[in-house]
């Protein structure tokens, strides 16, 4: 692996062609940054600016002319019900998802923390398998799971006397049982986070607590998760945003449905620019959830942020 | 004593064992009925065990022509390599120079990159389909590789893991008259091999995965990547056919699954490393 610009310098090269160190180390420089920047402008700078200029055009794939229409396919979003419905879908699953996964996924970290429980790898190991897998064979796994007549978490639950529930056909059932999906699918990654950031508590705190008579409860809520508060933060923050950009689970087993009690923001995106092919009408959409993502995350930032010095 | 130590880990145990049972029954459960026949798997009570399992259905994914699984497992596996490659090959030369080298409008690039992080990468969905579409590149190989490779989460992880590389090496590296290049490649990415590794297998499960972007920009059936052709193949059947759709998702699994038996400790590590690895 031998590179053009600069492994010869000083041997052969004549004096007066040889740069002085700084040029040869800002050329390197660029020409290592090169490919990246070529490819970043193109896929990620001119195509955020493109889909905000979008967004202020009529702009159909059928229709060879493409208007300027100033703020309309705005005005049209904020009259859109289903647009609002699609927002109002997703808030719900993000804030659910979050606060379930976080839940299990503490649970299961404090517990594979627990210094008499052996076995630490296997369950590392075991539960974070479904976070493997693709989001089209957890969503084909899941409507088979839930299936009304056939499905085994109906079976289970008519032990309990429960009757068969219609899970992805009810439409105030259907978010949480996506939700439940995406929960069993996806509290590896924070666990493992977690588990991370329990490592990273010293024992001495847990030791001190204990001399001092402190219970089980208290190291927890005292020790414990105020010390977690950072970890806390990035997996409700990062979990929060993955969450509210789900696609996979009702694209596959819903559809949207029933009616359009699943519609999510980047379902609704998916029907706009590549069901109708308004892809001006997408823009505007995918804008607007780039506007709420960020506001979420300056938000959660302040708001979580403020109390994680200790 | 060590009764006492043993019951105060009890309810670890109960909670770990439960979420492992939830964990595990769905998936043995779909691999067995994936072994049924259609009349044996819409039946009450659901049965979890066959004793004549039948391995038609894995046999019938490859005959019929609306299903192509050894070709989309191809297209999954060779796409999400090239991928691979590619983010290594365009951003580890980046991450190097932002974490080495000293360069005029260094912070401000690093800044735009920063920014963009905050910005949902569906945002350019729409541009860039219509790119690659008057390209020509849609329903090709070179549609799943490069609009994603410059990836700038693996400039950032990469940048993190060279910094950590002592200076001290690379200097005894510049006396012996190593080039910026030489560094790069034969210092500080041999030093990097466990990171470069993490941060690979994140890269491609990621890819391998992925449903939005080979959705909208494959069309053939040919070209259809694993999770796309089996989403679609399950729309067409109406939720009929399930034993054979539930051996593709087996199918699809497998590569995962191997992956995961050869290189667990290198995942479990690498996602408390590198933060990839979630949903």
């Amino acid at each position: 692996m031998q590179n053009s610009e600069s492994s010869n310098a000083g041997k052969a090269v004549p004096k007066r062609y040889r740069l002085s160190l700084k040029t040869r180390e800002t050329l390197a420089a660029y020409l290592f940054l090169l490919p990246f920047i070529l490819l970043f402008s193109v896929f990620v700078i001119r195509a955020t600016f493109y889909a905000i200029q979008m967004s202020f055009f009529d702009w159909t794939i059928l229709k060879p002319i493409k208007p300027f229409i100033g703020l309309a396919n705005y005005k049209e979003l904020i009259n859109d019900d289903v647009w609002w419905l699609a927002l109002r879908n997703t808030l719900y699953f993000s804030i659910i998802t979050v606060i379930g996964t976080s839940a299990v996924a503490l649970a299961a970290a404090l517990a594979i923390n627990q210094p008499k429980v052996k076995g630490k790898e296997f369950f590392r190991v075991l539960l974070y398998m479904p976070s493997l897998l693709s989001v089209g064979v957890i969503g084909l796994t899941w409507v088979w799971l839930l299936n009304t007549q056939f499905g085994i978490v109906n079976y289970l639950l008519s032990f309990l006397g429960i009757r068969p529930i219609n899970w992805l056909g009810n439409a105030n059932l259907v978010i949480p049982a996506l939700s439940l999906t995406t929960i069993w699918w996806g509290f590896g990654f924070p666990m493992l986070i977690f588990l991370a950031g329990l490592q990273g508590i010293p024992e001495q705190l847990y030791e001190a607590a204990r001399i001092d008579g402190a219970r089980t409860g208290q190291i927890f809520w005292r020790i414990t998760l105020p010390l977690l508060r950072p970890t806390l933060l990035f997996i409700t923050v990062t979990g929060f945003i993955a969450h509210f950009q789900v696609f996979g689970q009702p694209f596959i087993m819903t559809r949207g449905g029933p009616g359009r009690a699943s519609y999510t923001v980047i379902f609704y995106l998916y029907e706009a620019a590549w069901r109708a092919f308004r892809m001006g009408y997408g823009s505007a959409i995918a804008v607007a959830l780039a506007f709420i993502i960020i506001f979420f995350t300056l938000l959660q930032f302040r708001f979580i942020g403020r109390r994680v010095e200790y | 004593m060590k009764r006492d130590q043993f019951f105060r880990a009890l309810p670890s145990y109960a909670y770990l064992i439960i979420l492992g049972l939830i964990v595990v029954l769905p998936l043995i459960l779909i691999f067995s009925q994936s072994l049924m026949s259609n009349q044996e798997i819409n039946r009450w009570p659901p049965k979890i065990y066959t004793p004549e399992p039948v391995f038609s259905n894995y046999v019938n994914m490859f005959k019929r022509p609306d299903l192509k699984l050894g070709r989309w497992l191809f297209n999954s596996i060779f796409a999400a390599t090239a991928y691979t490659l590619a983010v290594f090959l365009i951003c580890a030369p980046a991450a190097y120079a932002f974490a080495r080298l000293r360069f005029p409008g260094n912070n401000v690039l690093f800044f735009i990159l920063l920014a963009t992080v905050m910005v949902p990468g569906q945002v350019t969905l729409i541009p860039n389909f219509l790119l690659v579409r008057n390209l020509h590149m849609l329903d090709t190989f070179n549609v799943l590789i490069w609009p994603g490779a410059a990836n700038v989460f693996a400039v950032f992880l990469l940048r993190q893991f060279f910094m950590q590389v002592p200076r001290e090496l690379e200097e005894a590296a510049v006396l012996d008259g190593a080039s910026y290049w030489g560094r790069f490649w034969r210092i500080i990415m041999p030093l990097s091999t466990n990171a470069l590794v993490a941060l690979g297998i994140f890269v491609f499960l990621g890819h391998y995965n992925d449903l939005f972007w080979p959705l909208i920009t494959t069309n053939s059936i040919e070209m259809r990547t694993l999770p796309v052709g089996l989403t679609l193949l399950n729309f067409s059947y109406g939720g009929m056919e399930r034993p054979l759709v539930l051996a593709g998702a087996i199918f699809a699994s497998i590569p995962v699954l191997i992956v995961y038996i050869i290189f667990q400790r290198q995942i479990i590590k690498g996602v408390a490393m590198t933060g990839m690895g979630g949903r």
